[in-house]
């Protein structure tokens, strides 16, 4: 951004003018925008819309050129794709059965859509998620940051504040178990106030807002290059009403998932959605579906639905490409969202990990 | 929609005028590919004309999770509740009812359901520090009549049930002046009393709570089975809209909701969600379609849980009730007992 005029491709007589005027460096021009600039240096407004187009492109290929590129077609081995794959972070729930019947937590690059009756769990699940995905590297998180796209406005900070209290706990007494410098280093910064400061809220009130702020996400996932974790709380609240035309809004969603499909891939965040039940009436008795339609089970990669059993809590894994359906039993206490019997965790076991994916350091080193 | 006060091309603000295109919802509307072939401009400038777009609409809202923390405004902040003006209940409720969204209080008949909203009628007229909103109630009966001589008797002894706020202030506060009562028995008056009347009186800052007793009453009569399509989209409707005017107004919303007692088979055949109450199970009306437009659940019934012994409340063991919280976003579930006095609902340490 702080690229000199005079080296943007522009043509000579538009570089002079800018240099008369006074413009010496990229961001002055994007700052001015393009009435400013037609007015100061006497071009036309389609003309300055123009060159900032372009000057626009030039800093943004720069920066895509020194992270890596995206949006560019790359050509790779399924080889390279599963090396991918196994690094591939995950975000860790709290709950090791949930974790192990997803493979680990919540994929990155991937699409998580959570069902499940008013009630259930899903928004603690969503608040859940957007602390643990601020844990460290070194005690097994992805150390990201969360966009938390709230519809329905469940979204409670004081509820986020007690369980970003108690991950932080976890993780000293974590740390304590295991003592290392780096350790100790990464929690001095992972604070209460940290967490907080690095969930990005955003609240939209109908679908047309939904739909402008998910036009807008790529730009804030490029200037906020650490948000791993994107959250649309009720995916199906703004879809739900106002709709005499089912086929614009099935198209509508469809656009929508092609979206955070690229998202998910570009900046290698997950995407988690939380979708309502419906009841669908059958020959002789009625079941619960999740909502929106057929087609929109198609979006999602991995499908969690929630529900209940007298007054356990259940998670059944309904749709994955790698991991078998399976269900399993979860608890929501105070701290958050936890196993229905805690593991026990005491100093003394041995690699108490956050994430049991994750080798423990030590070994790392010795290879 | 005037294109010209928008940050665009020229080029791209002439085709929106041909197009007839006019307003931002249009443009969302449509895809990628519609826009250019109704526009005839390349893919560039529609990306260029949607990011536009959606920043005019978004601007920037984003907050941070720290800042809506942090914030102790009145107005705005994230910390405010309406009180229901007995602290053992506020404890309950970790503050009390929040702002933004639909709380429903379900129970039987005579559990105390329309005490406990007569009694937010009054509380939401005190000032902001005694748990109040400074504004008045708007009270939508849909089948029974407005009870104005129970609310004149808890008018007169609010000073023994707000014993926290100084006499003088209970003494300046118009009780009855506040409180709008709405008669609407069918869904057309439903309709058209949330669409004028409640945006009109919410607008101008007459009212900041909004009391509807009940939902059921409205669907009782008309639908039969087969018509549960129709009935489930005027459902979500009303749902949205009050559910919009709550969130342009951050005022709060009390749905009051009936149960039925269902047989155990019934229960496990329509997969429908239930609560036990005194070993029975009970479903709140309306079904899945209305619960998922709630905020907040809270239950009430007049027979104290089994299992839990009620030595709290010896003198008044007959008429003692529970509040219980059936899921809220910030609450675990939990309950407390109350009675129903003179003065109004009381809880029980």
């Amino acid at each position: 951004m702080q690229r000199e005029v005079g080296t943007l491709p522009l043509a000579p007589a538009l570089r002079a003018r800018l240099a008369a005027a006074g413009f010496q460096t990229a961001q002055e021009l994007l700052d001015t925008g393009p009435c400013g600039l037609s007015k100061e240096i006497g071009i036309s407004r389609e003309e300055a819309l123009e060159a900032l187009q372009v000057v626009r492109q030039e800093c943004h290929g720069h920066a895509a050129r020194t992270a890596g590129g995206s949006g560019t077609t790359r050509k790779c081995t399924a080889l390279e794709l599963l090396e991918e794959e196994q690094t591939q972070g995950f975000i860790i729930t709290f709950c090791s059965a949930l974790d192990n019947i997803l493979g680990g937590g919540v994929q990155l690059t991937k699409i998580t859509e959570i069902c499940g009756a008013p009630g259930v769990g899903k928004t603690q699940l969503c608040m859940q998620l957007a602390v643990d995905v601020q844990i460290p590297e070194c005690l097994g998180g992805v150390a990201g940051e969360a966009v938390f796209i709230d519809t329905e406005g469940s979204f409670m900070v004081d509820r986020v504040v007690d369980m970003a209290a108690a991950c932080v706990q976890h993780c000293h007494l974590i740390a304590e178990a295991q003592p290392e410098e780096d350790h100790r280093k990464a929690l001095e910064t992972f604070s209460l106030e940290n967490i907080l400061s690095h969930i990005y809220y955003f609240r939209c009130r109908d679908y047309t807002e939904l739909l402008a702020q998910v036009y807008l996400l790529p730009e804030f996932l490029s200037e906020h290059s650490k948000v791993r974790l994107v959250v649309i709380d009720g995916i199906a609240f703004p879809f739900r009403h106002d709709f005499e035309d089912l086929s614009l809004r099935t198209r509508l969603l469809n656009g929508l998932a092609q979206q955070l499909i690229i998202i998910a891939n570009d900046h290698r965040a997950a995407v988690v959605l939380t979708n309502q039940m419906t009841t669908r009436i059958g020959q002789s008795q009625s079941t619960l579906v999740p909502a929106l339609g057929e087609s929109w089970g198609h979006a999602a990669t991995v499908r969690l639905i929630f529900h209940w059993d007298n007054s356990q809590r259940l998670a059944t894994l309904y749709k994955s490409p790698s991991q078998k359906e399976s269900t399993i039993a979860y608890h929501i206490t105070s701290h958050g969202f936890r196993d229905v019997q805690p593991p026990a965790v005491t100093p003394s076991t041995e690699g108490t990990e956050l994430n049991p994916r994750k080798r423990p350091r030590t070994e790392e080193e010795k290879q | 929609m005037d294109w010209d006060q928008f940050d665009l091309n020229p080029k791209t603000i002439a085709a929106l005028k041909k197009a007839d295109i006019k307003s931002v919802r249009e443009i969302l509307n449509l895809s990628g590919a519609d826009l250019q072939r109704l526009m005839k401009l390349s893919s560039a400038d529609i990306q260029c004309l949607l990011k536009t777009v959606s920043h005019t609409l978004r601007g920037s809202s984003m907050l941070t999770a720290l800042q809506l923390y942090q914030d102790k405004d009145h107005f705005t902040s994230q910390h405010q509740r309406l009180s229901l003006g007995c602290s053992v209940l506020d404890k309950l409720l970790k503050g009390g009812i929040p702002l933004v969204g639909i709380t429903e209080l379900a129970g039987e008949s005579s559990a105390g359901k329309t005490q406990i909203s007569l009694q937010l009628c009054l509380c939401v007229q005190y000032p902001y520090q005694y748990g109040g909103l400074e504004s008045g109630a708007v009270y939508i009966c849909t089948e029974d009549v407005f009870p104005s001589k129970r609310l004149q008797q808890l008018i007169e002894q609010q000073h023994k049930l707000r014993a926290d706020v100084p006499p003088e202030v209970i003494q300046k506060i118009r009780f009855g002046n506040r409180i709008f009562v709405e008669q609407a028995a069918d869904l057309d008056t439903f309709q058209q009393c949330i669409t004028r009347r409640l945006s009109l009186l919410l607008a101008r800052g007459m009212a900041r709570l909004v009391v509807i007793d009940s939902m059921a009453a409205l669907f009782r009569c008309e639908f039969g089975p087969a018509e549960s399509a129709l009935k489930a989209r005027y459902l979500q409707t009303f749902g949205a809209q009050l559910h919009s005017l709550s969130t342009r107004f951050r005022t709060p919303i009390m749905c009051i909701n009936q149960i039925f007692h269902m047989k155990s088979m019934h229960a496990e055949m329509c997969n429908t969600s239930f609560y036990r109450v005194v070993g029975s199970r009970v479903t709140p009306a309306l079904g899945i379609t209305w619960s998922n437009q709630l905020l907040m659940r809270l239950m009430v019934s007049r027979a104290s849980l089994p299992g839990h012994s009620p030595g709290a409340a010896p003198h008044c063991a007959g008429s003692t009730r529970t509040l219980s919280v059936v899921f809220a976003p910030h609450l675990p579930p939990s309950f407390c007992y109350y009675t129903v006095q003179l003065e109004g609902v009381k809880g029980i340490k």
